[in-house]
């Protein structure tokens, strides 16, 4: 970081702030996964996780639309793709504010790690038809199913003409990934500014607006000398409670009443980027490797 | 069945319906907001049966110890002996009349405690066997089947009434509990926590409604599982009912607490729900319901 190109946002933003609703479906009976339980509390079905996922398609989706319509938000959804089949209502409000889709995989209870390489090439071709089918849009990105990723995983992406992937946590800048035929960047997402891991915990909706605020502070500051990236990563069947939507109040009021904030999609700082910067970033990560192999 | 990707649900239970698209719903007097407390007496076994499934992650005691764990088991019946009283006190202190889930091994081995409960005019409802014989996938039709009969026939039998309501024992099902509530003439369940109302259940073998508790309140979801402060707990209830008190003057709300007695009915805690009910309690047009009187009252607006 120290020692980067500048990375220069539209209107010379400091920060470019991307706010993720997880718009999902938790299987009743998920097919069986060796790797991993969705539902370790009981033998499935597991009613009690079910119903508390399932809560954020019946209320707590609705409660947050309007919270975020009320702040003009233009949210990238990071879907579970079947939420268009199972809940056409849901899609079409995703759709009708113009929203952009990233790929949650297609239930949040089917996971890649399992997927053979050919099975995988056709999950992507599944996740693409499926929007292009029910938005027109073209997928641009991927949070992998319940951040699930195999080795393959960014290069059947890039092969598939994917731009982003939002699995990596190891920067507040988008980074190139080395893909056989990109390019594909990572666009930072949180699994710390994330309320799923915030409200498992005993944290409370005062905690999660004082982490919120404390880290856009660090960033809008950092930003001043070169664009960083935030993300807002909600869930409605957290955020959308009646206890917690106020802090989403709190949160949205504060951050968008910075001025040198880009509210952008995932793509839209993807694209920034990969037209003002790659280029630059791919040849300086060149230069470290070449000043490391020398000493 | 893993899910087919076609509109609506992945099971037969119930529709998928989107709270601002349903016609509204109104309680008695336009109350904007029911509140209700679910109390659990669940019995722990010292030697439950072989074959009996219990849950990994039961709460309570200290640390996994062999059986018999002496800590958990007896944390547990604190809520018998002396959490029930502080917690139905304190309801009873700011009118709210208690719904109490009482499994079969309770209502047989304390039958003093069940008959104080029909004394202070609490509702009671089916709780299954014991906690220590969870209903899941992992027993037979049959069983579970044996299960329900036993657990509404002995509360019938110990108070003059068939209880209408329903909580699985740790609010685990099969995927057949709806459907052999419905059959076994359950008229509610609260089994599933994913809505601010009641609503409709349609299976093969008869209708019933689900009335869902508030989950994220639960004190052990909140307050032993999630390790939520006692501060941020009342504050949860409290900044909830406001809210819902608000949103239910479009179309009305319900807030279902669970209240466990062994827990909740500990004398450090029951201030915080004292609190909590003396501030909510204060909103103007709340209804302090039963659950069989919310589950009446949406019966009747849906079909009014």
């Amino acid at each position: 970081m120290a020692d980067r190109p500048t990375i220069s946002w539209p209107n010379d933003a400091k920060v470019a702030l991307w706010i993720a609703p997880n718009v999902e479906h938790y299987e009743y009976l998920p097919p069986r996964d060796a790797l991993r339980n969705p539902w370790p509390r009981s033998p499935h079905p597991e009613v009690q996780g079910y119903s508390h996922r399932d809560y954020g398609n019946r209320v707590g989706f609705w409660r947050m639309l309007q919270v975020l319509d009320e702040h003009n938000v233009r949210c990238t959804a990071s879907t579970n793709l079947a939420i268009f089949e199972h809940y056409p209502d849901i899609g079409k409000a995703m759709a009708d504010r113009d929203w952009e889709i990233m790929s949650h995989g297609i239930y949040n209870t089917r996971y890649l790690s399992s997927l053979t390489e050919q099975e995988e090439r056709a999950f992507y071709v599944d996740c693409i038809d499926t929007l292009r089918q029910h938005t027109g849009q073209d997928l641009k990105g991927m949070l992998g199913p319940a951040v699930s990723n195999t080795v393959r995983t960014p290069d059947l992406m890039a092969e598939a003409g994917l731009i982003y992937h939002a699995d990596w946590l190891h920067d507040d800048q988008p980074i190139p990934i080395k893909v056989n035929d990109g390019p594909l960047i990572s666009v930072p997402y949180s699994i710390e500014l994330n309320d799923v891991p915030v409200f498992l915990q005993h944290h409370d909706t005062k905690d999660f607006v004082e982490m919120v605020k404390a880290q856009f502070d660090t960033l809008y500051e950092e930003g001043g000398t070169s664009g960083r990236v935030m993300a807002l990563a909600l869930h409605p069947y957290l955020m959308g409670m009646p206890h917690r939507i106020q802090g989403l109040e709190e949160i949205l009021d504060y951050l968008l009443g910075h001025e040198d904030v880009w509210q952008a999609t995932a793509s839209q700082i993807a694209e920034h980027f990969i037209d003002h910067h790659y280029q630059e970033f791919v040849d300086h990560a060149e230069v470290i490797k070449g000043t490391h192999n020398a000493s | 069945m893993p899910a087919e990707r076609s509109s609506g649900m992945d099971h037969s239970h119930y529709a998928y319906s989107p709270l601002p698209a349903r016609a509204p719903l109104f309680w008695p007097d336009k109350q904007p907001l029911a509140v209700g407390a679910l109390v659990l007496l669940e019995h722990y076994e010292w030697e439950p049966p072989t074959d009996a499934y219990g849950l990994r992650n039961a709460s309570g005691g200290l640390i996994k110890l062999p059986a018999p764990d002496y800590v958990q088991l007896t944390h547990r019946e604190y809520g018998h002996r002396v959490g029930i009283f502080r917690v139905l006190d304190t309801l009873e202190r700011y009118g709210i009349p208690a719904t109490v889930a009482v499994d079969q091994l309770t209502a047989i081995h304390y039958p003093w405690l069940v008959e104080h409960l029909m004394e202070r005019g609490c509702e009671l409802i089916g709780h299954g066997v014991a906690a220590s014989q969870v209903i899941s996938s992992k027993v037979d039709e049959e069983t579970e089947l044996q299960i329900i009969r036993d657990s509404l026939d002995t509360l019938e039998k110990v108070t003059g009434l068939r209880p209408s309501g329903w909580f699985s024992p740790e609010g685990v099902e099969s995927a057949r509990t709806p459907e052999l509530l419905a059959a076994a003439e359950v008229s509610y369940v609260c089994d599933w926590p994913n809505d601010e109302q009641p609503y409709k259940m349609t299976t093969p073998l008869g209708d019933l409604v689900s009335l869902p508790l508030f989950l994220e309140v639960d004190d052990e979801f909140a307050l032993w599982h999630r390790r939520a402060s006692l501060a941020s707990w009342e504050s949860m209830i409290v900044t909830a009912a406001s809210r819902l008190h608000v949103d239910g003057r479009t179309s009305a709300r319900h807030m279902m607490l669970t209240l466990r007695p062994w827990l909740t009915g500990q004398p450090f805690r029951i201030r915080s729900l004292d609190r909590s009910l003396s501030q909510i309690m204060q909103l103007e047009g709340i209804w302090a319901a039963q659950a069989n009187a919310i589950v009446e009252a949406f019966r009747n607006s849906e079909f009014s």
